[in-house]
Parts: structure tokens; C-alpha cells; sequence
């Protein structure tokens, strides 16, 4: 197959239809853009869930000398040993928790200072609000199901040498329930998107086979392959999605550069925020798929199919 | 040895109705040249179909060149239509190439070097005696010469059969003699030709063997016949 031809069939091919390969391009790139959205917010949400734990969490705090939550369990001052064994047997005996971890006061004072939970006055200077003696010791019990954390609570609650009882699944369930919601929301969105690039390329196909019929049947008559037929076709389809991808991961660049990095990530600093690694992904991750395949297996797999159709010998 | 042969072959399209071809069996031998004739609607362009396989029989076996194409894998059918040249009534060529473009398209789509195009496509013109009209479009030839083209383009590739549906069909008698005498040229030099025709005139004056057709049977198989009076 000489290269010359390939390449006049393909920009006749593109100009006889521009109007509708300029449709498909603009639909697959909104498309691609937002289902890559999708994909990082997907990452984000990985990536909260491992540095604030998740909504099956709830952390109960231990007493401190001179406790700040004036608890009557505290009386007693910093939590004892017997306390801790009492409070850890508790734990272990009930049957909505999956499992639980000890945060010491020096885990829990690094954690905090390095997710931003306390500003850095309170903890630097020659007299800091916070130390580390200052800071509880504490559980992060696992919930088997984050609906369920009433019995562990009451059974806690008035134990001596527990503090504060820090349920956090009302918080955590917004924020990530915020986060579901834009991830299905960009997906519902990229997948009716891509619904009307598929219709749009069936289109495109189809007008083109009809502007090209005399050609193809000739072509069949006199017994060329199918695959030498249905190559423009492949081609177009090809050229289209790689200018849709090329759009969306443009956009996505973007969305990353001013969104994220030089947005989001400066404002709220207390949450790790997707880098370029997670935008790679988006591109050419294997699941969720990227976009760099996405596109193609987009515009290729219905032209493979319509062009067995119309150009079959 | 037979080129094109029909083994008790039906015919049958969708929906109700007589079949197209009912039980026919031909037999055509390398270089023959062969009149179909019969009234319209009566299988002419069946048959042909089905040589090219853009039909399938119902029952029965179509051979071509030794093989049974009905059963062939849908891969292996352009590899079959090389050896076939075909010619249509409507000429069929593409308005938006020129003469030249238009024999040589048959070549390029089935991956011919442009070498060999460049040699080729001018000898062919020449035979159909287009020599100097190559630069022409379709639309600047008379109906004659754009069926010589149509020639051209079926036989650029040398092929073993050439399949003709009623070519003079949309031609004057002084035209279809010399569209006539183009296709006994090509049939000497041992291609065969098979011409679903329903011309009288020609043939009469160009003497072959002739096979009627009616209702999709075979009424008729004559080594040098004529159109044949009630028709
Ligand atoms: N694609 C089709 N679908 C259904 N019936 C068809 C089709 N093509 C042809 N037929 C029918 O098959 C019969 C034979 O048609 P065919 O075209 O082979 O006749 P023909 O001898 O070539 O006629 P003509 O001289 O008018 O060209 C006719 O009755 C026709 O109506
Ligand atoms: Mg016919």
C-alpha cells in the first residue's frame, strides 16, 4: 500500500467530514477530560484515605494529666496501666470492631504536626502550647461497618482513663461522600459523553461509506482486501482520537497545574493532593483505563465493526 | 477444462416467490466466450453475482478456476475477484479521476508497484484504443469510450475471466459493435467471457455459444446459437 495514497485518502477523508470529525473530536475530548476528572478524584480519595483513615474509623483518645475535656473518667489524672488493659480488653472483647491500633503520644504528636492538624507556633519556640506530654495516647479502632459504632461507644464511654471518644465518620463520610459524588457524577457525565462520541463516530462512518460507495464497491469488485478498504476509515478514526486525547490530556495537564498544585494543594494543606504521577495514571493506567486508550478503543472498535458491515465482501 | 462451472445450483432471495436460479448446470471452458440471454427477470445477473460470490447459492456448487467458491473463507474472496474482470451497463467509473486513474485504481487498491501501474495502465488504454484520451475525465467521453474505460479497468489486471452485464446495453448498435469487437479481442487473448446480453442484433452478428435463461432455468445451451425468435 503506497504511503502517497494513504495519506491523500486520509486528508480527503478528513475534509469531506470535518464538520463531524471536529463533533467527535470536541465530544471525546470533553468526554476524555472529565472521565480523567474522574480518575484523579478517584486517587485523591485513595490517597485521603490512607493519611486521615477512613470512615470506618473512630479514635478514643486516653486521659493526660490535667485533662483539657474535664472528663470525670479523667480524675484520676494520666491513664494507668490497669486502665489501658481494661480499656484495650474492651476493645478486643467487642464484635463491631475489625481491628484497632495503639497510637502512642509521640506517633500521635508527629502525625499531627505533620499532616498540619496543629500550627507550627503552637509546637515551636522556647515555650510551645502543645508537647508531646500534652498530647493523648490513643486507640484507632476499626469499624466493621461504619453504620455500627454504638456498642463500643456506650462500652467506653465511661471507662476510667478515657477521654474523648473522636468519631469521626460524620466528618470523613462528607468529605468522602463529596468525593464519591464528583467521582460518579464526572464518570456519569464522561460515560454519556462517550455514549454520543460512539453515536457520533457510527455516524461519521457511515455518512463517509456512503460518500465512498462507487469507490468500495469498486475496491470489492476488484478484489482488494477488506483491511485496504476499511484502513482510511481506521485511520480517520485513529487521527480523531488522537487529537481528542491529546486535547484531554492538555486540559487535565491544567486542571493539575492551577487546580491542584498551584491551587487546592496551597489552600488546604492538612490533605496530600494527587501529583503528576497520579495525572500518568490517568493517562495510561490499567484501571480505571486511561484515556490514552480509552479514546482510541473508542473510535476504533466501532469503525472495525461498522466497516466489516459496509465494506464486506 | 472448465473455468466457471454451476453444479445443479438454486438460487433462492429472501421472501416468497419462484427462485432467481432453479437447478442450473453450466459448464464454461477456459477461453470460451458465452452469451447469457433471456427475458429480464430471468436469472441473468443471478448467475453472474454468484460467480463474482457476491451471492451465495442456496443449493448447489459454484467452481471457479477448479474451486468451490460457495464454501471459500471470506478472506479468500479478493484473492478470487483478481482473476475476475468485470463490466456493468452503468460503466461505474469514478467521475473524480481521470481516465488514466481510473484503470489504474484497479491496480493501486489491490497494491500493484507504481512501476508496474505506469507501464501497464497506457499499454491497456491503447488496446482499447483510448491511447490519447487518458488525461480525460469520465464526463468529457461519449458513452462508447466510457465503457471502453470500464474495459480497460476490468482487464488492466489480466484476469483469467471478464464478466460482462449487458455491456452495450446503454449503447448505440454502431457503439456496441465496437465494444463488440474490443471483447473478442480480449476473449483472444484467452481470457473467457461470459455477456449477460439481451441485444439481438449482436448476437446474431457476433456468433458464440448461447445460453437461455428462463424463470432461472437453463431452456437453452447452443455451441453457436442465436438470440432466438420469441424474445
Ligand atoms: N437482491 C434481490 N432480492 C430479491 N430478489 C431479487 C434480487 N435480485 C434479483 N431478484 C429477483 O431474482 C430474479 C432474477 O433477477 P436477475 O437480476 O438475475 O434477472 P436478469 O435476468 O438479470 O434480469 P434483467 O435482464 O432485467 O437484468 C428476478 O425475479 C428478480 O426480481
Ligand atoms: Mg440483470
Amino acid at each position: 500500500m503506497q504511503l502517497r495514497y494513504v495519506f491523500t485518502e486520509l486528508r480527503t477523508g478528513l475534509r469531506r467530514n470535518l464538520s463531524m470529525h471536529l463533533a467527535v473530536i470536541l465530544t471525546l475530548f470533553v468526554s476524555l477530560s472529565l472521565a480523567g476528572v474522574g480518575i484523579l478524584i478517584q486517587r485523591e480519595a485513595d490517597l485521603a484515605n490512607k493519611s486521615l483513615g477512613n470512615e470506618l474509623k473512630i479514635l478514643v483518645n486516653l486521659c493526660i494529666d490535667d485533662d483539657p475535656s474535664n472528663n470525670p473518667n479523667c480524675a484520676g489524672g494520666e491513664v494507668t496501666a490497669e486502665q489501658q488493659q481494661r480499656i484495650e480488653t474492651e476493645v478486643k472483647a467487642n464484635d463491631e470492631v475489625a481491628s484497632f491500633r495503639f497510637v502512642s503520644k509521640e506517633e500521635g504528636f508527629e502525625n499531627a504536626k505533620e499532616s498540619g492538624a496543629i500550627p507550627e507556633t503552637a509546637y515551636t519556640g522556647p515555650n510551645p502550647v502543645v508537647t508531646v506530654e500534652s498530647w493523648p495516647a490513643g486507640y484507632w479502632v476499626t469499624l466493621k461497618n461504619p453504620e455500627q459504632a454504638d456498642g463500643i461507644i456506650s462500652a467506653l464511654e465511661g471507662l476510667d482513663g478515657v477521654s474523648v471518644i473522636k468519631d469521626e465518620r460524620a466528618a470523613l463520610g462528607q468529605i468522602f461522600g463529596i468525593m464519591k459524588v464528583l467521582k460518579y457524577g464526572s464518570w456519569i457525565g464522561s460515560g454519556f459523553l462517550l455514549l454520543a462520541a460512539l453515536l457520533q463516530v457510527t455516524n461519521t462512518i457511515r455518512l463517509a461509506a456512503l460518500a465512498r460507495r462507487r469507490e468500495i464497491g469498486i475496491m470489492r469488485l476488484v478484489g482488494a482486501s477488506t483491511l485496504y478498504i476499511a484502513f482510511p476509515f481506521l485511520l480517520e478514526a485513529l487521527v480523531t482520537a488522537i487529537v481528542g486525547v491529546g486535547l484531554a490530556a492538555g486540559a487535565l495537564a491544567a486542571f493539575q497545574y492551577w487546580g491542584i498544585e498551584k491551587g487546592l494543594a496551597e489552600h488546604v494543606q492538612f490533605l496530600p493532593w494527587v501529583d503528576w504521577g497520579d495525572y500518568g495514571e490517568s493517562l495510561y493506567g490499567w484501571f480505571p483505563l486511561g484515556i490514552v486508550f480509552l479514546g482510541p478503543a473508542l473510535t476504533l472498535i466501532p469503525t472495525l465493526l461498522l466497516t466489516r458491515k459496509y465494506v464486506k465482501v | 477444462m472448465s473455468v466457471i462451472r454451476f453444479e445443479k445450483v438454486t438460487k433462492r432471495y429472501a421472501g416468497p416467490g419462484k427462485p432467481a436460479l432453479d437447478q442450473v448446470s453450466i459448464d464454461i471452458d477456459k477461453g470460451e466466450f458465452v452469451y447469457l440471454v433471456g427475458t429480464s427477470g430471468s436469472g441473468k445477473s443471478t448467475a453472474l453475482r454468484l460467480v463474482l460470490r457476491e451471492l451465495r447459492p442456496t443449493t448447489g456448487r459454484v467452481h471457479v478456476a477448479g474451486k468451490e467458491i460457495n464454501r471459500m473463507a471470506g478472506w479468500k474472496v479478493p484473492r478470487l475477484r483478481r482473476q475476475i474482470g468485470t463490466v456493468f451497463q452503468d460503466f461505474r467509473l469514478l467521475p473524480n479521476k481521470t481516465v488514466s486513474e481510473n484503470v489504474a485504481f484497479a491496480q493501486q487498491v489491490i497494491g500493484k508497484s507504481q512501476r508496474e501501474i505506469n507501464k501497464v495502465v497506457p499499454e491497456t488504454l491503447e488496446l482499447v484504443g483510448l491511447k490519447d484520451k487518458g488525461d480525460r475525465m469520465p464526463d468529457e467521453l461519449s458513452g462508447g469510450e466510457q465503457q471502453r474505460v470500464a474495459i480497460a479497468r476490468a482487464f488492466v489486471n489480466r484476469p483469467m475471466i471478464l464478466i460482462a452485464d449487458e455491456p452495450t446495453g446503454n449503447l448505440d448498435p454502431q457503439t456496441s459493435v465496437g465494444i463488440m469487437n474490443l471483447l473478442g479481442d480480449i476473449n483472444q487473448t484467452g481470457t473467457t467471457v461470459v455477456m449477460a446480453t439481451h441485444d439481438h442484433g449482436i448476437v446474431d452478428q457476433f456468433t458464440k455459444r448461447v445460453i437461455e435463461l428462463e424463470h432461472g432455468k437453463v431452456i437453452r445451451d447452443e455451441a453457436a446459437g442465436s438470440y432466438g425468435f420469441q424474445h
